[in-house]
């Protein structure tokens, strides 16, 4: 059967995705993924977060997956340690040393290649299975040709966003935002949260999103250029995605409110079972699924423009009137 | 005697670098890194490649030759093409950027020289010591690293790293050209559309795009720092000029390498001229990318052309 994979962005939600149908969890240690702090667990959360996972009978990851600093790679692993301990089914990671070194240290241990890696084509896939990564996850630019051939030639789990956003550029190979601007800030235990830069940590301030106006020399060439930067749901795609034996669906959205990451993970639930019993070679009506998802669709528009606001507005905050 | 720096820059098609005059480098890294279609691109036209490649190395200079920074399946055997190319034309080194060609070209080529390129996202030290392990004897850190990270890095590890010490630095690459949306609307096809100067802006923010590639709108300047980057133990100095036209590559080129001299002479003396010069280029302005530890856009020193005291707070400039 294939895995849905749901964000937890706190223990709320935690719980809420459980009931509404995830195999699986994904949780992000508080400095060490790619989402704001306050989308993010402290220590204890995360052994809260096993337990509640484990009790409901999924599993639950967590996501390492910035680019730390050098300094930071004994705390990650001390803090990998506490995981392991605490019973953790696996890591979700970006950074080439940091993956190396945890693989090392805990041979046993799951680790899948996070969206941040921008694995793109498979000697990528090659050169991350050397360094000990188990599944990755698929860039959202893959085709279906990609897919196949990744599956055919390479002994790997393939993971694939089904709620999630197609930046204009490449996830992990952009730093538009802390361009504009970049929070230092140390936590109690001596994290760096690189406030602005999602790469390393932070909140990504989705500086693309603004409204450009477009220039040649002195000369305003256009007055509004957006750059493509589109949150989406696959729908159309699923049966095939589960036909062709892809490991992992995965959604996004810790930073989301809790009802809808339920209402979203209990959707894609219903719909996964519901092919599942689709009799082999049968249509399968979408039509249903199209309508209900697109109330789903109106909701997280809606939250998404509010919170692209909020941070467009946060990053032309001076850095040291920030809270 | 090795030379005591290497000052290198970027040189994307054969008629950039004919028309350019190049003496004030040591090196030039050759093609096009963002776009297959870019016009004459020395990565898909490989007699052009052979030429440029001998040209250089007739001019005593060392030729790289660099790869696509995100290249899918269908991109590969162009890659191979080219370094095969490389190899058989004597090129110094191959800069790569994607771990994938990485693989690639260590097993296909053990004892080529590579040279790891900035999208390649080496962030950490472990990170460098596992690509040493594939052939890196050469590494441009991740352009978000800081100086003192980037140190690090070459300490534990024990290899060069490059800086890009002048120039518009990537912000973000992209498999989609945003450009070709306008090719009717401005008249202008596809492959001149990325030659045309253009920026976006909004407010005092701006990024210079080239299609599936952005850019800093400001052109990262280390002229008043090079002491301390020499000091620091770095001798490969990059000014990125792959968008850019011959004068700038010319009169950028000949400001660091004077200044380069002077500091590896002990000097601490910046010559007014150069900052002429410097400043006639930076059309948006000039900052220090991420060097300092704080927002790309920020400037750190005492010459702080276009940095007002607004952008420097928000910048996180003196925290």
């Amino acid at each position: 059967m294939i895995e849905l994979l749901a964000p937890a962005g706190n223990l709320k939600m935690a719980v809420e995705v459980r009931r509404a149908g995830a195999n699986a969890i994904y949780v992000g240690p508080r400095g060490w993924s790619r989402r704001r702090d306050t989308f993010e667990m402290d220590d204890g959360a995360v052994r809260e977060a096993i337990r509640l996972a484990h009790d409901g009978g999924a599993k639950l990851r967590v996501a390492c997956n910035t680019h730390m600093q050098s300094k930071e790679i004994p705390a990650l692993l001390s803090r990998m340690e506490r995981f392991v301990m605490d019973g953790v089914d696996g890591a979700i990671m970006a950074d080439i040393g940091a993956t190396a070194a945890v693989h090392r240290r805990f041979p046993e241990l799951s680790i899948h290649a996070s969206v941040g890696a921008n694995i793109l084509n498979d000697a990528d896939v090659a050169f991350y299975r050397e360094i000990g990564v188990c599944q990755v996850v698929a860039d959202t630019k893959l085709t279906l040709r990609e897919l196949l051939s990744r599956k055919a030639r390479l002994d790997v789990g393939i993971e694939i966003l089904i709620h999630a956003n197609t930046c204009y550029t490449y996830l992990g190979k952009c730093w538009m935002s802390p361009y504009a601007r970049l929070e230092r800030t140390i936590d109690e235990v001596g994290k760096d949260l690189f406030k602005g830069s999602p790469n390393r940590g932070g909140l990504d301030y989705r500086v693309c999103l603004e409204t450009w106006q477009l220039y040649s020399g002195d000369v305003k060439w256009e007055d509004r250029v957006a750059l493509k930067n589109e949150a989406f749901f696959l729908l159309e795609d699923i049966p095939s995605l589960i036909d062709l034996g892809v490991r992992c669906l995965k959604i996004q959205g810790r930073e989301y409110a809790t009802p809808l990451v339920g209402n979203i993970v209990r959707f894609y639930r219903e719909l996964i079972d519901a092919y599942a019993v689709n009799a082999p070679g049968e249509p399968f009506d979408m039509s249903p699924w199209k309508a209900r998802l697109t109330a789903i669709q109106a909701e997280r528009d809606s939250q998404r423009s509010m919170g692209t606001l909020a941070l467009l507005a946060e990053a032309k905050v001076p850095v040291a009137a920030a809270r | 005697m090795a030379p005591a720096f290497e000052l290198n820059t970027t040189i994307s098609n054969l008629r950039d670098l004919t028309e350019s005059d190049l003496s004030p480098y040591d090196a030039i890294y050759l093609g096009n890194i963002t776009c297959r279609l870019y016009e004459g691109n020395l990565l898909e036209h490989l007699d052009d490649l052979r030429e440029a490649i001998a040209i250089l190395k007739g001019q005593g200079q060392k030729a790289y030759v660099s790869t696509y920074t995100t290249p899918r399946n269908n991109d590969l055997p162009q890659i191979q093409k080219v370094v095969a190319a490389a190899v058989e034309a004597g090129a110094d080194a191959v800069e790569v950027h994607n771990l994938g060609v990485l693989k690639i070209v260590h097993e296909a080529h053990p004892d080529l020289a590579v040279h790891i390129g900035g999208f390649a996202n080496v962030y950490t030290d472990v990170g460098a010591a596992v690509l040493k392990r594939y052939g890196a004897v050469r590494i441009t850190p991740n352009y978000e690293l800081s100086l003192e990270e980037i140190g690090e890095i070459q300490r534990e590890v024990g290899l060069p790293m490059e800086l890009l010490v002048h120039g518009k630095m990537p912000l973000g690459i992209s498999d989609d050209c945003w450009l070709l949306e306008y090719e009717q609307t401005w008249g202008v096809p596809c492959p001149a559309l990325c030659r045309q100067e253009l920026f976006l802006k909004q407010g005092d923010w701006a990024m210079k795009s080239i299609g599936k590639g952005v850019l800093s709108g400001k052109d990262v300047c280390l002229l008043e720092h090079l002491r301390r980057l020499m000091t620091g133990g770095h001798a490969c100095f990059r000014v990125e000029a792959a968008s850019e036209s011959p004068a700038y590559r010319l009169e950028i080129g000949r400001v660091y390498r004077e200044a380069l001299e002077a500091a590896l002479s002990g000097s601490d003396g910046l010559k007014g001229q150069w900052w002429d010069t410097i400043r006639h280029h930076a059309r948006i302005g000039l900052c220090n990318g991420f060097y300092f530890g704080t927002s790309g856009m920020a400037y750190h020193g005492v010459q702080s052309p276009g940095a007002d005291a607004a952008e420097a707070q928000r910048s996180g400039v003196g925290q």
